[in-house]
């Protein structure tokens, strides 16, 4: 089974460029994962990967590049697009012509379009195929060889959950047989359950790659929470010994820098009474944004209701926004001035909370310089209980705001 | 190579198209040939002997300037249709890492290409001489067909390559189609129109710029006889010889281009 090695990848188009001197490895028996926000250049690697663009370094196979393969489909499968395959040309003969380019016998096509589910449609062209049945003939197209190794781009996109179990489970089949499966999804859930390994790209350079685990521990959202009765005191404490503490909405302190045991330990030597102590691990899609929040090539432009919605790219030093409203920083903020929501500071979109997170200094979240309300100071994310107050002139209505009042955010 | 031939035969013998255009191809350059076969039978056509009418009805017109080659438009989007349909589906990236060696690839898909077209025509023409044979009262087959019918085949190869090579250069299926058939019917027709017009009333040797003319050489090259169309007025045109090569060239020309920058271009 197959190693592939990538050593120095590299292309532009034109001035700008997509990928830069990508380097790593995707051993056998493992499914290693390709993450990176849009146009990050996963879709490029893997293109350069393939020998299909032109660019600069080299992929190589057990040591060998793929154009000089002999039988690329037998060692090497792919799937790079959604539908790759002629409308009228049927789903059997699609195959068979891959095939005996490889000189695969016409068995195995049976076999693969029978693995994939599409067998009662063998004989169908692929114009009448959904989107998640054209990604099983790709599938198909990948698996006929019987390769040594898989590069598939997005190959859950169109999938129900069924076939996206189904996907995951015949992938991490595959790997434990021994071959090199090289995946890139968005769907980080699925990421999370499927792959050993990561790779993570932004703007078209490495931003992380190894294990997994190693990946999430990286994390700032990694944390030691405590509920105490006197928290004022215990978090004075803990910051004197180097550790950063941000205070929850409900109350919670939030700690990095300190390991629970010394946590606790302190929590007995203060006097003070513990209801709860636990470590709270970074998901995935947590430890992807924090890695990542800096390098997305597009972004949306707003939020909602006029309240901060994005928390920023948790690059933290401290704080951490909660789910749901840390994904992404927008450019532009619903009543306050262009470029002055989220932090305000130059290459920290959306602000890495500093200390806020409600709204109120000292609390979760990063106070931005400039309130994204439209009032400074006030931009910071709902408080508890509400959302952080409207734009002037404008009464609170302590919910999400409509269109048309963020609308009027805007011009505000 | 093998393998990129084997693929590349399946694919034209498994997409509809390649039957569909074929077929018409040999449908109505047929017609044609029946239409004249019976209507014509034998009869003088102006200064045209038995011999030339013979051509003349087996190449469905083709051999005398006024009816153009009926099957080559056919030809030339089976030849579009070839590269054409890769970047219009999508199907390049597969083609391509299933066949990695683009050398190999292209080349398999021109012969594969070519075969395909050749079979059609071969089989065209010898529907048409059985027509022909059937129809037409002491029809004259011989040696002078020779010609004609050689150039007839090489145009329809011509028209294909042309589409291919055009397909392969602007990677538009489309583009390729329009490109390789308003060229040569519409824009060199009024091309020539000029150039034989303002050779023939101020400029001779602006006329004879005419003979560069590579789809006119072509369409040329099948006349019987070939002196048929001498050009306009006291514009020489070049022999049968120079109208082969300067149609060739003109067709080379373009398959270089594309198949340049599908070696080069991503995929």
């Amino acid at each position: 089974m197959a190693l592939i090695q990538a050593r120095g990848l590299s292309k532009s188009f034109g001035s700008k460029s997509a990928v830069r001197g990508l380097s790593f490895d995707v051993v056998p028996g493992s499914v290693t994962g390709f993450l990176g926000p849009n146009g990050a250049g996963k879709s490029t690697t893997m293109r350069l990967m393939l020998g299909l663009d032109n660019g600069e370094g080299l992929t190589t196979y057990d040591g060998v590049p793929f154009r000089e393969l002999k039988h690329p489909l037998r060692q090497v499968g792919s799937v790079l697009d959604a539908k790759p395959f002629h409308p009228t040309r049927k789903a059997v003969n699609h195959l068979r012509m891959l095939a005996c380019s490889n000189d695969i016998p016409n068995s195995r096509v049976n076999d693969v379009i029978n693995l994939v589910g599409l067998g009662d449609v063998a004989n169908a062209k692929p114009k009448t195929f959904s989107l998640g049945m054209g990604q099983r003939l790709g599938l198909a197209t990948a698996l006929l060889g019987d390769p040594g190794t898989l590069i598939l781009d997005e190959p859950a996109n169109g999938l129900d959950p069924q076939g996206v179990h189904w996907l995951r489970n015949m992938l991490k089949s595959l790997a434990s047989q021994g071959r090199s499966i090289f995946v890139s999804s968005h769907l980080l859930s699925e990421m999370a359950l499927m792959a050993d390994a990561l790779v993570v790209v932004g703007r078209g350079t490495m931003i992380a790659s190894g294990k997994m685990s190693d990946f999430i521990s990286t994390s700032n959202r990694n944390a030691v929470v405590i509920r105490v009765d006197n928290a004022e005191l215990m978090t004075r404490e803990l910051r004197a010994r180097g550790g950063a503490v941000v205070t929850e909405p409900d109350g919670k302190l939030a700690i990095t820098g300190i390991d629970s045991d010394r946590v606790g330990g302190l929590a007995h030597e203060l006097g003070v009474r513990v209801f709860e102590l636990s470590n709270r691990e970074a998901t995935l899609e947590e430890a992807f944004l924090d890695a990542t929040g800096a390098s997305e090539e597009f972004r949306a432009s707003m939020g909602f209701g006029g309240q901060p919605q994005f928390g920023g790219p948790m690059a933290t030093q401290q704080g951490y926004a909660q789910p749901g409203q840390q994904s992404g920083p927008p450019q532009q903020g619903y009543g306050g001035q262009p470029g002055q929501y989220g932090g305000g500071q130059p290459g920290q979109y959306g602000g890495p909370p500093q200390q806020g997170y409600g709204g109120q200094p000292g609390q979760y979240g990063g106070p931005p310089q400039q309130g994204y309300g439209g009032q400074p100071g006030q931009y910071g994310g709902p408080p508890p209980g509400g959302y952080g107050p409207p734009p002037e002139g404008q009464p609170s209505t302590g919910r999400p705001s409509t269109d048309r009042e963020r609308s009027d955010g805007a011009q505000a | 190579m093998t393998g990129a031939l084997k693929y590349e035969w399946m694919r034209i013998r498994t997409i509809a198209s390649s039957y569909w255009m074929a077929g018409m191809a040999i449908f109505f350059t047929s017609a044609i040939t029946f239409l004249l076969a019976v209507t014509v039978d034998g009869n003088d056509i102006d200064d045209l002997g038995l011999r030339e009418v013979t051509t003349f009805i087996v190449l469905a017109g083709a051999s005398i300037p006024v009816i153009p080659v009926m099957a080559a438009p056919f030809f030339a989007v089976i030849g579009a249709m070839s590269v054409g349909h890769e970047y219009r589906y999508g199907t390049n990236k597969a083609t391509l890492t299933a066949n990695p060696d683009r050398v190999a690839l292209l080349t398999a898909k021109l012969l594969v290409l070519l075969l395909w077209v050749v079979a059609t025509v071969v089989a065209m023409l010898l529907l048409n001489f059985a027509i022909t044979w059937l129809f037409v009262s002491d029809p004259e087959f011989g040696g002078h067909m020779v010609r004609p019918l050689l150039n007839y085949i090489g145009y329809c190869c011509a028209f294909a390559t042309a589409g291919f090579g055009l397909a392969a250069l602007l990677r538009n299926q489309t583009g390729a189609i329009v490109g390789v058939l308003v060229y040569p019917l519409v824009a060199e027709p009024v091309l020539y129109g000029i150039m034989a017009a303002v050779g023939d009333a101020t400029s001779e040797g602006f006329g004879r710029l005419s003979n560069f003319l590579p789809a006119a050489a072509g369409r040329r090259s099948m006349f019987d006889p070939y002196e048929i169309f001498d050009g306009f007025g006291t514009i020489d045109t070049w022999g049968v010889g120079a109208s082969v090569l300067t149609f060739w060239i003109g067709v080379l020309i373009t398959l270089a281009a594309g198949v340049t920058s599908f070696l080069k271009r991503d995929a």
